[in-house]
């Protein structure tokens, strides 16, 4: 009840001070220019509001609707509706297609669909075994299944036969209609308006400190958003919230990087650029199952090598060995390799069935946080070890073998801490920032800064350009959050957090639907990743969890960060399986020419 | 495919966590951004670290501290800003409940929503419901002796006086190694001490709640009684009392056994509902918790905790809150620092019965009638308790607290006077000088 008084008190004190404040606008201002940041602060809240709140809605009104791929008769006048391109067959209830007969195997085994169209049934050694037109299935190779086969599970007779093409049509009838896709239209001027004000604002903000690379860089990104969506309108793709997001991120990280490096602005675009650039290619690759997993070989080779090369390579930043530099380029490989591993984490139905694939995956594992020890960087490791017990678990489901890990790795980890001392040191200071002994030291110095900047800014921020907080170190990455509180306001900065908390629970959805489960794995993985990295970053700059060094998905500065972050989108999207949405989703599998009616 | 859809479910439990977290950041934001904004590195309200923004006055509109030009300017009393010191405080944050610092967020002007942006210097002013003359009067009845006199409005809840000493003047703060203890603690809201027989007011409140036999109790004192081969002693042999007799007489040895009657369940519980470990919201501002222990198992101890010794601390701003529940219909008045032309007068729980208000009331006032005598407090319908509390030093501390009735002056009062000696001899005259300013400034009438 005190903080809605207190809120109710501060809007009325706020309304009750309108008339001076515009007396005071007019008369304290010096020049237009203050004058122009007195509105367009306010603007720029309902711009984000726009923006933002539109895409969301659209995310979590449409439902990513269900797909039929085929039917299974598994008795007489039962049909059950295949909806994945992956389902396990069974007598257990957790199983896609469940076969209520005593002689079938809790799971028996698996039907998968491919890219072409062809079904394949593997046998998981079930104790009945199956039987193909008369000839026994070995257990664990694929057999491929025809229209019409007769296939007995056990004692159960199925058979597979496909939808009609009058189904099919209503089925995508039904999924279009379930599929709510906004028009990108509006939010493209909006999200343009928007950087044409940032430019003004920054210009005012910055004045001397104005660099003329910041104008190049936001009609590039501008140029680049709306090329974006102009291809993919013209590849007949028509959902674009994920990536409208992503490039409005984009637009608040340059005004991030511009106060505190305004001479870098443009390095920051190119990152962007390249960012989307890896974002299409992985979109694409993943559009194919059988390749995506065949390259998980190379991929598992390049990250071997890019972080052997940064443990030897390394050099040293504020205790923390993960750079690398080339020339005058300086990338974080860790931040890539986190893009291999979801690469080779996530894995297809008959992977799952295959001991051999989890143990070279959890090999790999331990030769990361190996190697991330060996660097030191404490907060990288922990993204890492929490995206492994996540894969882990939607692996396997095995609860306590996951709490058992994490305890273990929990008690190993106070142990190096021991021989880390500020990092110590900052996690007992964690939660006593404000005390007297820690707000000036070097624990809790930049926390109780930036804490202090966030509630100068107020809900509506004092104008991009205009904060002190920028002065301080790490401001661009770490401490984001708060840059962007004291210059944009609280409203922007938690509409941000709200932005990666959508793409998540988005993610979660598609699982629902999801044809493969290699695609929700990595779709899950790629969300905790995105909520994760900012929990770190943004709670513990806040004093509410240890502060740990890690950037924000999107807005905070750095090449590979950024990169990363598209690449995972490039994750998520492959798991939108709306009509017509996602063009890391084939359009060739929705039934064949309904999409030219539709 | 199944099954990742319940597993995926822990996707969600790590986003709720973040959720949760940007809640508690939002509450926290909106709960004390206003004073992370306070702090001197702040340069977006601050220049070389000081700022003199705001004005502060008290309940009768007279200017205790102000800005004027970017120039700090005190009231012009020397005896004002040290009788005011606590309430006011000073502008490097050395007295914590001080309104200097508890409201530097308002002074400056600060709002949530648009933040430091429309900061210009101007600043706020908040007027406090401390009196100055009601003050200076308690600072010179003080008459140089450590202590506190905490005077408040039951009905309304506004504090007109706390006095506390050692003071200082905030407009040339005293500096070096000399700064004698406590110089910088409002001991009415952050003190917390020994109360000695002002306590016994407590004790009678659980006696006449839960002790049937109450009516009919007597006790023959002759001036020691043993527990367990140690004595409790009395000032002198009180003979036969009944219990408001022995309220008036102040018999430890009658109020030992009252405490055994009791029981140390009861005692405690009452500390508790009484208010006395509570700490009440006083306009943002926080007072001290009392602490006290009744041990069931060691009735020596207990006997001396029901007669406000022993481990008894207890802080003299909920003592007050607890006399205007004994003043009113039993339910307590929440005090308040900023003086409101509304009033206010939140109120507590129940602490107790309207008829245990009503029977405590007879009994402070048979207190003055037969002990303290009241022609010791001309034209005042005053009702009182005093008490001598053992702190071990050669002299005990003074204590005088109640409440006098009077329609215009509903006040009710608490006077310490560290190693004064005698509690109504020594903090009873302190009282009556303050009362009697009291009633005579007309800004602190209701109405």
């Amino acid at each position: 009840m005190e903080i809605i008084k207190g809120i109710f008190t501060g809007i009325g004190e706020f309304l009750i001070s309108i008339p001076s404040s515009i007396g005071d606008t007019f008369s304290s201002a010096n020049s237009a220019g203050d004058i122009y940041t007195t509105f367009a602060r306010w603007i720029f809240i309902f711009l984000a509001f726009y923006i933002l709140l539109k895409s969301i809605k659209s995310l979590l009104k449409s439902n990513n609707a269900a797909e039929v791929w085929a039917y299974l008769n598994t008795g007489p006048f039962i049909n059950i509706p295949l909806k994945h391109w992956e389902n396990v067959i069974g007598r257990a209830g957790s199983c896609d297609v469940q076969i209520d007969d005593m002689s079938v195997s809790r799971a028996h085994g698996t039907l998968t669909r491919d890219n072409d169209g062809i079904w394949k049934y593997m046998d998981l050694g079930s104790k009945n075994g199956a039987v193909l037109n008369g000839t026994r299935i070995e257990p664990n190779t694929e057999v491929e299944i025809r229209t019409g086969d007769s296939l007995v599970l056990g004692k159960a007779k199925c058979m597979l036969f496909p939808i009609s093409i009058e189904e099919r049509r209503n089925n995508i009838w039904h999924r279009t209609r379930d599929t709510v896709l906004v028009s990108p239209w509006a939010s493209l001027i909006a999200i343009t308006v928007f950087q044409v004000m940032t430019v003004i604002q920054l210009m005012i903000g910055l004045d001397k400190r104005y660099d003329q690379q910041i104008t190049i860089s936001y009609m590039g990104l501008c140029g680049l958003m709306w090329g974006y969506v102009i291809v993919l309108r013209s590849m007949k793709r028509k959902g674009f919230e994920m990536e409208l997001i992503a490039f409005f991120l984009c637009t608040l990280s340059l005004a991030a990087v511009a106060t505190r490096f305004p001479n870098q602005v443009f390095k920051q675009f190119i990152a962007i650029c390249l960012g989307v650039g890896l974002f299409f290619f992985m979109c694409t690759w993943l559009r194919e199952l059988p390749r995506t997993i065949k390259i998980k070989k190379i991929v598992y080779a390049l990250a071997v090598v890019l972080f052997l090369i940064n443990v030897i390579f390394g050099e040293s930043r504020n205790g923390n060995n993960n750079w690398i530099s080339i020339g005058s380029l300086t990338i974080q490989p860790s931040e890539l390799v986190k893009l291999a591993f979801i690469w080779v984490g996530a894995a297809s139905l008959d992977e799952l069935f295959d001991k051999k694939n989890t143990l070279i995956f959890t090999g790999f594992s331990l030769f990361c946080f190996a190697c991330l020890a060996a660097m030191g960087d404490l907060g990288t490791a922990t993204i890492f070890f929490v995206t492994f017990l996540i894969i882990s678990f939607l692996r396997s489901g095995d609860l306590t073998k996951i709490i058992v890990i994490a305890g273990v790795a929990g008690v190993a980890g106070m142990v190096a801490l021991r021989f880390k001392g500020y990092a110590l040191a900052r996690i007992l200071a964690w939660g006593h920032m404000w005390e007297p002994q820690y707000i000036n030291a070097r624990e809790g110095y930049q926390i109780t800064r930036n804490m202090t900047a966030s509630a100068s800014g107020g809900f509506v921020g004092l104008g991009a350009g205009k904060g002190w907080l920028h002065e301080l170190y790490a401001s661009e990455t770490d401490l984001v959050f708060g840059l962007i509180t004291e210059e944009w306001g609280l409203i922007i900065a938690v509409l941000t957090v709200l932005a990666i908390l959508t793409l998540s629970i988005f993610a979660y959805r598609s699982i629902l639907n999801g044809r493969s489960t290699y695609y929700t794995i990595a779709a899950c993985s790629a969300m905790s990743i995105f909520i994760f990295q900012t929990m770190l970053n943004v709670l513990g700059s806040l004093d509410l969890l240890p502060f740990m060094g890690v950037a924000f998905p999107f807005v905070s500065y750095g090449g590979t960060s950024m990169m990363a972050s598209w690449g995972l989108l490039a994750f998520l999207k492959s798991a939108d399986t709306r009509q017509n949405a996602s063009f890391a989703v084939s359009l060739k599998d929705r039934g064949m020419g309904e999409e030219d009616r539709l | 495919m199944k099954n990742l859809e319940r597993r995926g479910i822990i996707c969600l439990l790590l986003a709720a966590c973040l959720f949760i977290g940007i809640c508690i950041y939002l509450y926290r934001f909106v709960t004390r951004a206003g004073d992370w904004v306070t702090y001197p590195y702040n340069s977006h309200i601050y220049n070389n670290g000081q700022v003199a923004s705001g004005n502060i006055f008290d309940a009768g509109g007279n200017l205790l501290v102000g800005a004027k030009g970017g120039k700090i300017k005190w009231n012009g009393s020397e005896n004002v800003r040290k009788a005011t010191a606590h309430a006011v405080g000073d502008l490097q944050g050395n007295v914590v409940t001080g309104a200097e610092t508890a409201f530097r967020d308002k002074l400056l002007g600060y709002n949530l929503i648009t933040g430091t942006y429309s900061m210009n210097g101007k600043g706020k002013n908040i007027t406090l419901s401390v009196n100055k003359d009601i003050s200076e009067t308690a600072y010179t009845a003080l008459a140089g002796r450590k202590g506190l006199v905490g005077v408040y409005n039951y009905k309304t809840g506004e504090i007109i006086c706390m006095v506390s000493t050692p003071t200082f003047d905030p407009k040339n703060m005293p500096k070096g190694k000399d700064i004698p203890d406590g110089t910088f603690v409002n001991k009415f809201l952050s003190g917390t001490m020994t109360p000695g027989s002002i306590f016994k007011l407590v004790t009678s409140a659980a006696a006449i709640e839960n002790y049937k036999g109450i009516d009919s109790w007597s006790y023959n004192c002759s001036g020691t009684r043993t527990i367990n081969g140690q004595e409790i002693k009395c000032t002198r042999p009180h003979g036969k009392v009944d219990f408001a007799g022995a309220l008036a007489s102040s018999c430890n040895c009658g109020f030992s056994e009252l405490t055994e009657k009791v029981g140390a369940g009861k005692m405690k519980e009452y500390t508790e509902k009484l208010g006395l470990t509570k700490q009440y919201d006083i306009d943002g501002i926080k007072n001290a918790r009392g602490s006290f222990k009744f041990p069931g198992y060691a009735p020596l101890s207990l006997a001396w905790a029901g007669i406000g010794q022993w481990k008894d601390q207890i802080n003299p701003c909920s003592m007050l809150v607890y006399l205007s529940a004994v003043a009113t219909d039993g339910r307590g008045t929440v005090p308040k620092v900023l003086h409101s032309a509304a009033g206010g007068g939140e109120k507590t729980e129940q602490m107790i019965e309207e008829t245990t208000a009503k029977r405590l009331r007879d009994m402070m006032k048979n207190n003055i009638t037969s002990e303290y005598g009241q022609g010791n407090f001309p034209g005042l319908d005053i009702y009182a308790k005093s008490g001598t509390a053992e702190v071990g030093t050669a002299n005990s501390n003074a204590w005088f607290a109640g409440f006098i009735k009077n329609a215009d002056y509903p006040y009710a009062f608490i006077v310490c006077v560290e190693n004064g000696g005698f509690g109504s001899t020594v903090a009873g005259p302190v009282a009556n000088t303050v009362m009697q300013k009291v009633i005579s400034t007309e800004a602190a009438a209701t109405n």
